[in-house]
């Protein structure tokens, strides 16, 4: 590393030279980027708010857009089915995002203490995150449909009962949470594994040292210390919560009745299925606002949390 | 006191296999399943036998799965290709030139905002949009959402690289005379390949992956994607077990094939990119 004194002369020389060149390559730089999302994120954002304070058609083959204020707002607010579907999806999140943290944080536990299968493990169990999120899906469907699923044939075998779980609105929702578990854990599990091994060796050898058993080196030491990512990763799954889509779609279609129709199911059968363009725009603003405001008090707790330890 | 934690804990053990299994029997049986014609896959003992069949109906003439296919590779290629560049290209003039603040502030708002909010609230404004460019319907239009919702990812995992290149190489470059796109392309974009491999691969599974939009903007024929015409085969009524198990194999197994041979990519990717997907 050059020290300062002898760095800075040279560098305001050179700057000097190619000054000009450099601040129009700095916004040529950035300005695709930039043209990206504000043409494909921030226009599809601003005519989503627009058609969600209008009557939205289709005449000619053209959407025409009316203003009618507040009108599809009011819709949203009495629309039981809307309500079902923020209830389920709330149901669906707190369930997921518990069971997915906890598995995740034990097996991220487990497979940092375990040697043999250690290298196997670590690479296996981040593949259900990569994998096509509708072929998940396809495969518990393989596993447990009733006429040709693996679990039946299982059941049988052992000659237990077969299931149905699927038909009963009970046992989609609890299907379509285990399927996201099976789905989401390995982030859990990739994140807290990371921390883990990133755990300062001495603190934890010291402990020990000073008599700790692994259990409480493992729940006075580590878990504290790694309390920042999971706090992070909460507010992920929940965010993942809110976006789900791919799974359920395939899983069971919103069915029996409804009993799994999460929100974003329900924007998407507005929008195509019931073609209420301006409804589902304002759905799906409604939806955006939540997210953001779930997000913002997120950040303002570690706010509040971080000046109080200070 | 080393000793004691390099016992091997045998609780430890049996709980990494039982997930591991957990993990590998569900694709396996998947596996498993497309190698079998339907009538032993519907029957109520187990049958084993090695079937082509389920692939040579899914590519057969008069079946839209195999342009399908071809859609998603074309899509996957499109959407990684504008990541990388656009990424690359960005992401380093985040890092290393000074651009203006009215050109940064609204990109990294952007940035920051678009893996938080639910694709599917973006659908309205998107049709409309793209109904408007007369892009509804088409893979072009694919390739542009793909690469939108991948960007942020790109371009700031590509600045994170780019921040770890000593200024002074840019400058010595600049210095002997060459060019800021020559200094860019031959001096300092080499030195973060592993950044490039990183975003290649992760958005390429990403695209590969993309179902959503797939299915909002196409009628799921033609100009579908894999993955919509997956779905597709899913049918309350109509089973065809087997070709399910084959479509969902040639979606999955290039995937974990990746997982296996470019672990570190992927888990580069997956701990900037989590909040995506």
């Amino acid at each position: 590393m050059n020290s300062p004194a002898v760095d800075a002369p040279s560098s305001r020389r050179r700057r000097s030279k190619t000054h000009h060149g450099t601040a129009k390559w700095a916004i040529f730089s950035v300005a695709p980027f930039a043209l990206f999302v504000i043409v494909f994120a921030a226009y599809p954002l601003g005519e989503m708010i627009r058609m969600s304070m209008s009557a939205v058609e289709i005449v000619d083959g053209q959407f025409s857009i009316t203003p009618t204020g507040f009108d599809n707002y009011r819709q949203a607010f009495a629309d039981s089915d809307a309500w079902r579907s923020m209830r389920i999806n709330a149901i669906f999140i707190a369930a997921s995002v518990l069971v997915s943290l906890v598995l995740g944080i034990v097996l991220a536990f487990v497979v940092e203490r375990s040697v043999i299968v250690h290298h196997i493990a670590r690479n296996v169990l981040i593949w259900p995150a990569v994998v096509t999120p509708v072929v998940v899906s396809l495969i518990w469907l393989l596993v447990i449909s009733p006429t040709a699923g693996g679990l039946n044939k299982f059941l049988e075998y052992v000659g237990l009962p077969g299931q149905s779980w699927l038909d009963s609105a009970t046992g989609a929702l609890t299907s379509a949470i285990g399927v996201d578990v099976w789905h989401w854990t390995p982030i859990v599990f990739l994140f807290v594994y990371t921390a883990l091994t990133n755990i300062d060796r001495d603190v934890v050898q010291a402990a020990r040292v000073d008599g700790a058993s692994e259990g409480q080196v493992r729940r006075l030491i580590m878990l504290p210390m790694i309390r920042g990512t999971v706090v992070g990763l909460l507010l992920v799954r929940i965010v993942q919560g809110v976006k789900a889509f791919d799974e359920i779609y395939l899983l069971t279609r919103g069915g029996p009745n409804g009993a799994t129709e999460l929100i974003s199911l329900y924007i998407r059968t507005v929008f195509f299925d019931d073609l209420q363009y301006g409804y589902a725009s304002a759905l799906s603003l409604t939806v955006v606002l939540i997210t953001f405001v779930i997000v913002g008090l997120a950040f303002l707790a570690r706010r509040l949390r971080q000046s109080r330890s200070i | 006191m080393q000793q004691r934690r390099s016992r091997i804990s045998i609780t430890s053990e049996i709980v990494a296999v039982v997930a591991v299994l957990a993990v590998v029997l569900p694709l396996a049986w998947t596996v498993f399943l497309a190698f079998q014609p339907n009538r032993s896959i519907v029957r109520r003992d187990l049958n084993f036998e090695f079937w082509l069949g389920n692939f040579r109906q899914l590519f057969e003439s008069g079946s839209i799965f195999g342009q399908q296919t071809v859609n998603s590779v074309i899509i996957t290629v499109g959407a990684v290709l504008i990541c990388l560049i656009v990424g690359s290209l960005s992401g380093y003039g985040l890092a290393k030139l000074r651009p203006p603040r009215w050109l940064v502030l609204p990109s990294v708002a952007l940035a920051v905002l678009i893996p938080i909010i639910p694709p599917i609230t973006l659908v309205p404004g998107v049709v409309v949009q793209m109904s408007s460019f007369g892009l509804l319907g088409t893979t072009t239009s694919l390739i542009l959402l793909n690469a939108v919702f991948n960007l942020p990812f790109a371009v700031l995992l590509m600045k994170s690289h780019f921040d770890n290149v000593p200024a002074e190489l840019r400058e010595a470059a600049l210095v002997d005379g060459a060019s800021e796109a020559r200094t860019f392309v031959s001096v300092v974009l080499p030195m973060v390949r592993p950044g490039l491999a990183a975003v290649g691969i992760f958005v390429g599974i990403m695209a590969w992956n993309e179902f959503l939009f797939g299915l909002t903007m196409t009628s799921g024929g033609e100009t579908a994607p894999l993955t919509v015409g997956i779905a597709s085969l899913v049918q309350p009524y109509e089973v065809t077990w087997g070709q399910m198990a084959a479509a969902g194999s040639i979606a999955a197994v290039p995937i974990v094939v990746l997982a296996i041979v470019a672990n570190r990519q992927i888990v580069a990717g997956l701990s900037s990119g989590a909040v995506k997907g």
